[in-house]
């Protein structure tokens, strides 16, 4: 099992490597994941009709006993595996493969703090203007880091079995992982906070107040917020294009009023 | 000069930037999103425009700032940026602060659009193709669903990125030729700011969740300060975080301090 472990844990490096050094996000959907699964435990033809399924149900298509793990990708991946290794049917195999969404998610919100505390290091890495570097760096976490501790997860639920695994996530206090998941809602402050101390002025510092208002009160999209505060910044914009005009027409009256006096006298 | 007509450097510059532009996801943190992606997109157009090693890498450290959109705008994106970087280091006709202005005021809404189109439509044809085939156990299945959702994100993100660099061209020397610069630049921080209220609405979430016990009621604060204002939390953290950047703390700092706090409080029962 140790081998198939290490077989699964390659195919999730794989596509989701792959999906984010093409940023497509379409390697890891059901329908590949599984087809590449089924592919490396050498039953290709299982993987393909499994994708099928699966995609189905991650789509909400359609659902197995009416709940569905949270992770498509690992959920494919552990699923298909099972099915393979232990001869059960999709469904058998899906049922095994449902803690594994909730781990994935556990210590996604634990990993996500790790990487967030690596941004210091990207913007000195920018400042260095090491263009190679960062490159190389940004491929290096694409393809390892960003996932790394999914991999290993995936890699002990196939090797070992999902049970034991779920048992030691459980075995971990829930304030630790309510103050992880607290965190990361409020670190994205952080970008906000960079962005807004650097675009900041009296003037126009209010509207922020106006795209939170729509946003939060009214529960409005993106795409409607943006198209209100674009005409308004566009009546903004006109407003100055008139205050412009003006200042150039007078000063060239100006300009034609002293040639005209000179010409009086 | 020709619209669609690129000189050899510019083409190479884009075909460079077009690759880099697939690290979307990569380098993913809650901080930046992907901020560093841009940057790394934006590294082969800052060392073809910025000769001065010194403004180059200052140009590289304002563009690995806070971005985030869908894939597919994010080329679009970059491109417009590129035209931007070529108009300031060549003609000086365009400043720091429109750039990043220009850059925020587009992610918000064209993350809505490329999610529509890609997500919401171009996913759901090209797995409805695909499932029907794999079903049957017929290996086109996948291999479609691959060739029109992912092909069909690849030449859009090729075309978006060279139709963001000549509309960006052109449109600056347009504003710029009738000296509304300084207008086109206020209009555009203030879509820009009003999108960071949006997305500080939409993105940042403080979990309170703290019960007072006075006898027999029970209070939930977070409740209370929601109905004096909602999301009322996230503006007094984000203002409190600018505050903080302001008088010189780094990013580092900010970020481990809300975690051991979210840690310290939440064993507290608050979070």
């Amino acid at each position: 099992m140790i081998q198939s472990g290490l077989i699964a844990a390659l195919v999730w490096v794989l596509v989701q490597g792959l999906d984010r050094l093409l940023s497509w996000q379409t390697l890891q959907r059901p329908l590949i994941t599984a087809a590449v699964t089924g592919l490396f435990l050498g039953d290709l033809q299982t993987g393909i009709m499994m994708g099928a399924s699966l995609e189905a149900i991650f789509m909400g298509i359609s659902a197995i006993g009416g709940a569905i793990p949270s992770d498509a990708c690992s959920g494919s991946i552990l699923a298909v595996a099972m099915t393979i290794l232990t001869g059960c049917d999709v469904e058998t195999g899906l049922a095994l493969a449902m803690p594994i969404g909730t781990i994935m998610a556990t210590v996604n919100e634990l990993w996500k703090t790790v990487l967030a505390s690596f941004a210091p290091m990207w913007e000195k890495l920018a400042e260095s203007g090491k263009d190679g570097r960062f490159l190389r760096m940004m491929i290096f976490f694409g393809l390892i880091v960003d996932r790394l501790p999914q991999t290993i997860i995936l890699f002990v639920s196939v090797a070992f079995g999902v049970e034991g695994l779920s048992n030691v996530i459980n075995m971990l206090p829930a304030w630790i992982m309510d103050g992880f998941g607290a965190a990361s809602g409020m670190m994205t402050a952080v970008g906000f906070a960079i962005l807004t101390s650097m675009i900041w002025s009296k003037e126009i510092g209010g509207y922020f107040f106006v795209g939170f208002v729509l946003a939060k009160y009214l529960n409005l999209d993106m795409l409607p917020i943006a198209i209100i505060m674009a005409v308004a910044a566009m009546a903004y914009f006109f407003n100055d294009k008139k205050l412009i005009e003006m200042q150039k027409a007078q000063a060239v009256s100006g300009e034609t009023a002293a040639d005209g006096e000179e010409d009086f006298f | 000069m020709g619209k669609n007509q690129f000189t050899e450097t510019e083409k190479k510059t884009l075909r460079s930037m077009f690759w880099r532009s697939g690290l979307t996801f990569s380098g993913f943190n809650v901080v930046k999103m992907e901020g560093n992606a841009f940057c790394a997109t934006m590294a082969p157009a800052l060392k073809e425009l910025y000769h001065e090693e010194e403004e180059r890498k200052k140009a590289l450290k304002r563009h690995d700032g806070f971005f985030n959109t869908h894939a597919v705008p994010f080329a679009f994106i970059a491109g417009l940026t590129y035209a931007m970087e070529r108009e300031k280091t060549e003609k000086g006709s365009v400043d720091d602060d429109t750039i990043e202005n220009i850059k925020i005021s587009l992610m918000g809404p064209t993350a809505g659009i490329g999610d529509a189109f890609f997500f919401n439509c171009f996913r759901i044809i090209a797995a409805g193709i695909g499932m029907g085939l794999a079903a049957q156990g017929n290996i086109l299945g996948p291999i479609l669903f691959l060739l029109i959702y992912g092909g069909s994100q690849m030449l859009a993100r090729w075309y978006l990125l060279r139709a963001g660099y000549t509309m960006g061209t052109t449109f600056i020397d347009r504003v710029f030729s009738s000296g509304l610069l300084t207008a086109l630049t206020k209009a555009a921080s203030i879509l820009g700011i009003s999108m960071v209220g949006a997305m500080v609405a939409t993105m940042v979430d403080v979990k309170l969740d703290w019960t007072i016990t006075i006898g027999e009621t029970s209070v939930v604060v977070l409740d209370i300060l929601n109905s004096v204002m909602p999301g009322i939390l996230s503006i007094l953290l984000l203002f409190g975080l600018v505050a903080l950047i302001k008088k010189g703390k780094k990013p580092i700092t900010l970020v481990i301090g809300i975690l051991v706090c979210s840690v310290a409080l939440a064993a507290a029962g608050i979070f």
